[in-house]
């Protein structure tokens, strides 16, 4: 399968007034098309930093990024936006959904983004495949936080992304929830075909996917590759 | 494998951008409340704005209308020496309806059931006047019945109050006339001018038989004529002009009125346009302050957008239509608020201005105010949005991550836009460079020195942070230094709201006390003058047998200048190489004699000469050191004097300085004792009475005795003037009331902005168990060191600014009240302390979990 995403040599250093920090030191990998890839380890070992960069979301100080075979050092941040509106899904820890829209409107930004029309349809298919379709007109603070980040599940997929990438998609959820929105993620991403790339503590939810990167201190200690298949 | 690194992106404008407007309708529709606070600063700036232009702008195109009226002729003549036989003579060549009035204040016994006596002005008419405009009388034939026979008429006011009607008689001088009506209104004067010099009306045949005319007298005569044209009038002014100004005679026409008129109300225009500069520029900060903090709890939305694609200027854009649109719905409101409170201004100012108020829309006031409203918004808004361009997606993943890029080449053109703008309204609104360059350069020291003041209370807060005081104390000091702490915002907009509104406060009382004195103590409150020298010794007797004591007793003679430093007065006149003003050489001058300088007087150069006692010696003259430009002299020059045919040679020994505003005789010219002693003189008698009826009784034995004898009496001028100020003080407080509204609603609306950040650490804190008293404690705390160290920086701040304004601007003495400012600072403060508190409520009413759920 060709590859997604080609991290090489990557390094991100944060300054501050005193000193510097490396917080990704020399990590090097490619992930393959409809794959999935988790990436674990301790706290500040700089997984949610190194999902940033992959994404597009940060530069990296040092070593080059290719997503869907962009190199994203050489964009400025508006050029990444756009990569990202037609390449990426995100979903987030703590679901990061529009607090002014409804669970309908948070779910169309995407494509309303790249100006395409008729999209409500679209919008409440998905929110009926994540079981909200009586839920539509609620906003944000109207929903718990499973049926949060169901609606977050929806938005990342209704662009169709090549690749989605989660930041601990069930760390703000009880295990019941979680185990929902777990299938939930997994069944679309399978149904899309979609690569995913997942950050999480959690090696239950890891071990769903068919790659894990081990983090430690910044450098890549591990990179298992799990027979599984999505 | 290899990709194609291409990237094609639509590129979209604001304009055709569908999704920004329908995301900034998203937005705005669960923050109207929100957007109210922003809406409202420039509802209230815009409206002051609309309705002082307006005003100014009716103002204005009433003086043109009305000019003719005011002035009741096309030119008029006037001197205080009589009109010359040959000038007369010239007049009657002049083939134009012409009519005189000589004007000269009197006292005058009222013959009514009330009785009583009273200063007044006399007017002694003649002719036609007035050529423009109607007098109003009651009964309606009373002012011609003047004209034509033996009869008066008198302002309303002084009517009603010694309770005069038709048929009752008033005694002017030695005669008594019967009264025709009562004049309800005359063209050119306001109600309020006849409250100050009430006005008895006779006419001019009778007025040498007053006796009121006698040597000293000051008597005001003119002459009016009415032309065809305007060009006509020009034409015979450019005719006789050379005689005029030989005889030293003055005139006005319509233009010179008009231009007379705006200078008089220069003072009241300026006071309206800086309040209409200060509200604009409180508008401007609370848009700017209302954007800055709403922008900051954006961002977490607008990292959202990034991450799903959306670039920084469609991020902007979506707050930037926000503005604009929330901005131009300010704007018409305020357009409108405006017009309906210039309804308001002819109630206001009816009795001060002497002309019919129109209550006219003037829509180019009302088009300014919307554009100003949307330029404001559009500017102010600009720069604190344009954080948003540059908020990083990776702040959804890292909280409080923060990479903004400070300074662009957009940032810094909005900068520097920002600071034309002011700059530029100052100077529009103050028809000034200087000025206006002066507003502004004061408000951006203010601005510098409130964020210097800000970060250096961040800084001694913690360098000397009280570590060992309780909690709540601790907390609420700690978060004025905190991350996302809003001291330097709220200080800077506090403390400029509180130096505006105090500033603006100083300039008022300044300008309220310009125009007071004192009347008490041991000075005298009555003046006697144009006292006789034959009639001298009967007054002081007089005087004294009503227990008064004569405090002052000063002797005037009046007299012309001859030559100066060897030259005629027709040869100054002549030569147009020197500046000598032609009025200074032409009038008459009333001068006193004395050894000595009064304590109104500071001699500033040369000697005072006691006395002459050698017919042969110089006699060395003191001047008012303000007529030594006037007149081209200066120590050791000679001046000439003619003093009722005889010349008396001087020398100029000394020049004074001399506080005019000190009820005072003041003289130019002082001679030294024995020179004028045989010299045609008359006396001013200076005493002090105590009470009404002590007064009343001493007056009115005055003027059965010595008719022509007038008397000022100051408690009866500053019961007027308290009337007269309590009046002006009412208009200029109205309108400071926008200004200062202006000022509370951005203070407000920036407390009220700041909650929104500090709302959730609060719940998080009443859910880990502190309680609503320590909460509302720390809030009350913070927001008062917050109040009170803006307050004070701004009240400081004020007061070296209202100094600058009272005396480079409107020229008058600064008078800082600091029981005022002691108000001002207090309620600033307590008024933040209130607003934080009001905020706060609304979290400790309710459960944390209902808060944390609730969207903010």
């Amino acid at each position: 399968m060709p590859e997604i995403l080609e991290v090489q040599n990557l390094v991100k250093k944060f300054k501050s007034a005193k000193n510097e920090l490396t917080v990704i030191d020399d990590i090097s990998f490619a992930v393959e098309e409809k794959s999935s890839v988790a990436i674990v380890g301790p706290s500040g070992s700089g997984k949610t930093t190194l999902l940033g960069l992959c994404a597009g979301l940060d530069l990296p100080s040092e070593g080059t990024i290719s997503l869907v075979g962009i190199k994203l050092n050489a964009l400025d941040e508006d050029d990444r936006a756009y990569v990202r509106n037609h390449n990426v899904g995100f979903v987030f820890q703590n679901f990061q959904l529009l607090a002014t829209l409804t669970a309908l409107e948070n779910v169309m930004i995407p494509l309303e983004l790249r100006g395409e029309k008729g999209i409500a349809a679209k919008a409440k298919e998905l929110l009926g495949r994540v079981g909200l379709g009586d839920r539509i007109t609620h906003y944000p603070s109207q929903l718990s936080g499973g049926e949060q980040q169901r609606v977050a599940i929806a938005r990342a997929f209704i662009s169709s992304p090549k690749i989605l990438f989660a930041d601990e998609p069930t760390g703000n959820l009880d295990e019941e929830t979680a185990n929902t929105v777990t299938d939930l993620l997994f069944d679309i991403n399978k149904e899309e075909g979609t690569t995913l790339v997942m950050v999480t503590h959690n090696m239950a939810l890891a071990e769903n996917t068919n790659r894990i990167i081990q983090l430690k201190g910044g450098k890549l200690v591990a990179d298992q590759k799990l027979a599984k298949a999505l | 494998m290899e990709y194609i690194i291409r990237i094609k992106k639509k590129k979209r404008n604001i304009l055709n951008d569908k999704w920004v407007w329908k995301m900034a309708w998203r937005d705005a529709r669960k923050n109207f409340s929100r957007l109210f606070l922003f809406i409202s600063s420039i509802i209230i700036g815009i409206a002051a704005l609309v309705a002082i232009n307006s005003f100014n702008d009716n103002l204005q195109s009433d003086i043109n209308s009305q000019a003719k009226e005011l002035l009741g002729a096309d030119f008029v003549v006037n001197t205080n020496k009589g009109f010359d036989s040959t000038v007369i003579a010239m007049f009657d060549t002049i083939q134009v309806p012409q009519a005189t009035d000589a004007r000269m204040a009197s006292m005058v016994l009222f013959l009514s059931d009330a009785g009583g006596t009273r200063l007044v002005q006399i007017i002694a008419v003649d002719g036609d006047f007035p050529f423009y405009g109607e007098v109003e009388t009651v009964p309606e034939d009373a002012f011609s019945k003047v004209k034509d026979g033996f009869y008066t008429v008198l302002d309303e006011n002084i009517a009603t109050q010694y309770e005069v009607s038709s048929g009752d008689s008033i005694r002017v001088g030695t005669l008594a006339f019967p009264v025709a009506g009562i004049v309800k209104a005359i063209p050119g004067t306001g109600s309020l001018s006849s409250t100050f010099a009430p006005s008895v009306y006779i006419p001019m045949k009778y007025l040498r038989e007053t006796g009121l005319v006698q040597y000293g007298s000051r008597v005001n005569y003119k002459r009016y004529f009415k032309t065809e044209t305007t060009a006509q009038a020009d034409e015979i002014i450019k005719q006789i002009r050379p005689t005029l100004r030989k005889y030293g005679y003055g005139y006005d026409d319509v233009a010179e009125r008009k231009e007379e008129l705006g200078q008089s109300f220069e003072n009241l225009y300026r006071f309206f346009n800086l309040l209409g500069f200060v509200a604009l520029i409180l508008g401007c900060i609370g848009v700017a302050s209302s954007v800055h903090i709403y922008v900051q709890e954006k961002k977490e939305s607008v990292a959202v957008l990034r991450c799903m694609g959306a670039s920084g200027w469609q991020s902007f854009n979506i707050f930037f239509v926000q503005a604009v649109i929330i901005g131009l719905i300010g704007s018409m409101l305020g357009a409108f608020l405006g017009v309906v409170v210039q309804y308001f201004a002819p109630l206001l100012l009816s009795d001060l201005i002497p002309l019919d108020i129109t209550l006219a829309i003037s829509w180019s006031a009302i088009l300014e105010g919307v554009l100003l409203g949307l330029v404001i918004s559009i500017l102010f808004s600009f720069l604190p949005l344009t954080n948003v361009r540059t908020i990083p997606p990776l702040t959804v993943l890292r909280t409080g991550f923060e990479k903004i890029k400070r300074f662009s080449k957009v940032r810094l053109s909005i900068i520097l836009l920002t600071l034309i703008f002011p700059l530029t309204f100052a100077i529009y609104q103050t028809e000034s460079a200087f000025n206006g360059s002066t507003f502004f350069l004061t408000l951006i020291a203010a601005f510098l020195l409130l964020t210097a003041v800000a970060k250096g209370l961040i800084y001694l807060v913690k360098r000397f942070f009280p570590h060992s005081w309780g909690f709540v104390w601790r907390q609420s000091l700690a978060n004025l230094f905190r991350p996302n702490n809003q001291t330097t915002v709220l200080v800077v907009v506090i403390g400029l709201g509180a130096f505006l509104v105090s500033t603006l406060s100083l300039v008022q009382n300044s300008l309220l006390n310009q125009v007071e004195f004192v009347g008490s103590g041991t000075r005298s409150n009555t003046v006697l003058f144009d006292i006789q020298p034959h009639q001298k010794d009967g007054i002081v007797a007089l005087t004294n047998d009503n227990n008064l004591e004569v405090q002052q007793l000063v002797p005037i003679v009046t007299m012309r200048i001859q030559s100066i430093k060897g030259k005629t007065v027709r040869e100054i006149q002549q030569d147009t190489t020197d500046n000598v003003s032609n009025w200074a050489i032409t009038r008459e001058y009333r001068v006193t004699y004395r050894d000595s300088l009064i304590d109104s007087e500071t001699l500033l150069k040369g000697e005072i000469m006691p006395e002459v006692i050698n017919p042969d010696d110089s006699i060395f003259v003191s001047i008012s050191e303000s007529m030594l430009d006037n007149l081209e002299v200066d120590i050791g020059d000679e001046v000439i004097f003619d003093v009722q045919g005889v010349q008396i040679k001087t020398y100029i020994g000394s020049y004074r300085d001399i506080d005019w505003q000190r009820i005072q005789t003041n003289f130019i010219f002082v001679f030294p004792n024995g020179v004028l002693e045989q010299a045609p003189q008359f006396f001013v008698l200076m005493t002090k009475t105590d009470d009404k009826q002590q007064a009343s009784k001493y007056q009115r034995e005055l003027v059965a005795a010595y008719p022509n004898v007038s008397v000022i009496d100051l408690s009866l001028i500053l019961s007027t003037l308290d009337d007269f100020m309590s009046k002006i003080a009412f208009v200029i407080q109205f309108m400071a009331l926008f200004s200062i509204g202006t000022g509370l609603v951005v203070l407000a609306g920036a407390v009220i902005n700041s909650k929104y950040l500090r709302l959730k650490e609060n719940v998080l804190l009443r859910t880990i168990g502190a309680l609503k008293n320590q909460i509302v404690k720390m809030t009350l705390i913070e927001y008062g060191y917050l109040g009170l160290f803006a307050g004070l920086t701004g009240i400081i701040l004020s007061l070296a600014a209202g100094w600058g304004l009272s005396v480079f601007f409107f020229n008058i003495i600064f008078f800082p009240d600091l029981i005022t400012l002691g108000i001002i600072w207090g309620g600033v403060a307590a008024l933040t302390m209130i607003v934080g508190w009001v905020n706060t409520r609304g979290i400790i009413s309710r459960s944390p979990l209902e808060v944390l759920r609730k969207e903010v």
